[in-house]
């Protein structure tokens, strides 16, 4: 199959970038959209163009790092997915794809479609963490936790920090991985003892990173690849009240 | 003033606002009875209402909760325009969420113009006094019934009435479930029912609040 491109290309951070159109004919409907891009930079390589710089790790859905704007979608047109997950047979053929970096002012595009996510890592160093001994792994039934709190609580853990909520959200909103975060561990024994500084700093660092408010418009839990429920964020809103009374 | 705090103003201003549209519109009902009835009726309810000593404290409530509504919607916005200065060539935010929750600022503008309008058409008129003199009715009540039959005799501004509360069902159905969430109402079920409860509030509002004008206007 063939399809066009329609790439931003961007040096560096200060540098204004734009889009450029690139027309690439042999495609297999199979291959994964990253492996597209891959053809795509080998065909670069041999023009002596320099390449897309494109971040990825895993390719099977669970490190987050590919994270993609694509044709309006984060992570392309099916809701739910990572941009690994995605293949070209969702492209009809002699599609233009438009492949944009993820947008915020706190995610800085660093070169055409990698942006900083760092803003994420800042806000797990204040309380995306338990403090506990370190040593041999404590005995697994001396805590006792019921299925559905371990239940939800996993699921919230599910957040792979990709950054679809915030690239998805029209205020920029990092509410939802904030909400994930800190309802995995607070609604853990493990996490009771720091729960309410846990919130409060938390999201004073989210509210520092320069995120926007969440207006609940629901976006980030379709886009999310773990579908993480946008209830996390009223859920996060709840023990946040609970910490300025009680904490 | 953190973003939780300019949330929940926003929230909180909402939700009272919200409240006071039911009353709003109980009362805008009598304006569909017959015309004799109506009129001593509705200027009957009008007049306990400007003399009662509390309804007065809920009033000034409701000015101060319109001003903060609009001002922390000012600053909210200003803040989220901020944190996404560039946009995305091609977004298909209708793919992943309602249009409503996605333009709650420009339904807000054309609530605001609602607003000015409608407030220079009573409350400038019955409470300052300003623009043509309102007379009083038989049991010698203000004519506030007199007032609203005619400007709903006026075709502009039964258009102008009516299909502003469209744009008001649309903020009130995002608003609704959103405010309850800002304020942390997070039970699973219950947002299912929620999310019901505000398309059934905001469509009642919206026709019930568009419909009247028509009525008095063909009556
Ligand atoms: C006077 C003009 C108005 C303006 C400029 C305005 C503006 C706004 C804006 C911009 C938001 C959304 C903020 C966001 O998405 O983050 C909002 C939310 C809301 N508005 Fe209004 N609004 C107005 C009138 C009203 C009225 C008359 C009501 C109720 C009767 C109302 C009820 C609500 C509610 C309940 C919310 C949801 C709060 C939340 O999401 O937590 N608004 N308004
Ligand atoms: S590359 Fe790891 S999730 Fe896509």
């Amino acid at each position: 199959m063939e399809v066009t491109f329609r790439i931003w290309r961007q040096d560096n951070p200060t540098n204004k970038g734009g889009f450029i159109n690139y027309v690439v004919d042999d495609l297999a409907e199979d291959m994964s959209f990253l492996e597209a891009l891959d053809h795509l930079n080998e065909i670069l390589v041999l023009r002596n163009e320099k390449v897309v710089a494109f971040e990825y790790d895993c390719r099977e859905g669970i490190c987050g790092q590919c994270g993609i704007f694509i044709n309006g979608r984060a992570h392309g047109p099916h809701s739910n997915i990572t941009t690994c997950q995605l293949y070209m047979r969702s492209f009809k053929d002699g599609a233009i794809i438009t492949v944009e970096p993820w947008r915020a002012k706190s995610f800085p595009i660093l070169k055409d479609l990698i942006v900083d996510r760092s803003a994420f890592d800042r806000i797990i160093e204040h309380g995306g963490y338990i403090s506990a001994k370190t040593g041999t792994a404590p005995e697994a039934n001396a805590i006792l936790i019921g299925k559905g709190v371990s239940d939800k609580a996993m699921d919230a853990a599910a957040c792979i920090g990709c950054g679809a909520c915030v690239a998805t959200c029209k205020n920029s909103s990092a509410a939802l991985f904030t909400a994930a975060k800190i309802n995995h561990l607070n609604s853990l024994p493990q996490g009771k003892p720091e729960a309410h500084q846990r919130v409060l700093d938390m999201t004073t660092q989210m509210e520092k990173e320069g995120f926007g408010h969440c207006s609940f418009t629901g976006a980030c839990e379709v886009e999310c690849p773990e579908g993480i429920s946008i209830a996390n964020i009223a859920e996060m809103n709840a023990r946040y009240f609970k910490a300025k009374i009680f904490g | 003033m953190n973003l939780f705090f300019r949330r929940s103003i926003i929230a909180g201003t909402g939700l009272f606002l919200c409240i006071f549209m039911i009353v709003h519109l109980s009362a805008n009902c009598i304006l569909l009875l017959p015309e004799e009835i109506a009129r001593g009726m509705y200027n009957a309810y009008s007049t306990t209402l400007r003399e009662n000593p509390i309804i007065k404290i809920v009033a000034y409530l409701l000015y101060l909760s319109i001003l903060l509504h609009v001002i922390y919607a000012i600053l909210v916005t200003f803040r989220n325009r901020s944190a996404k200065p560039d946009k995305y060539a091609i977004n298909k935010t209708e793919d992943n969420s309602s249009w409503a929750s996605q333009n709650m600022g420009l339904l807000g503008i054309l609530l605001l113009l609602f607003l000015i309008v409608h407030l220079a058409n009573f409350w400038a008129r019955i409470k300052l006094g300003m623009g043509a003199s309102v007379g009083l009715d038989a049991a010698g009540n203000v004519d506030v019934y007199e007032v609203t039959s005619s400007l709903f005799h006026n075709g502009f501004y039964v258009l102008f009435y009516s299909l502003l509360m469209i744009p008001l069902g649309f903020h009130l159905n995002h608003g609704l479930k959103s405010a309850f969430k800002t304020l942390g109402f997070y039970h699973r079920k219950g947002l299912k029912v929620l999310a019901r409860v505000s398309v059934i509030y905001a469509s009642i509002l919206s026709v019930g609040f568009g419909i009247i004008p028509l009525i008095v206007y063909f009556k």
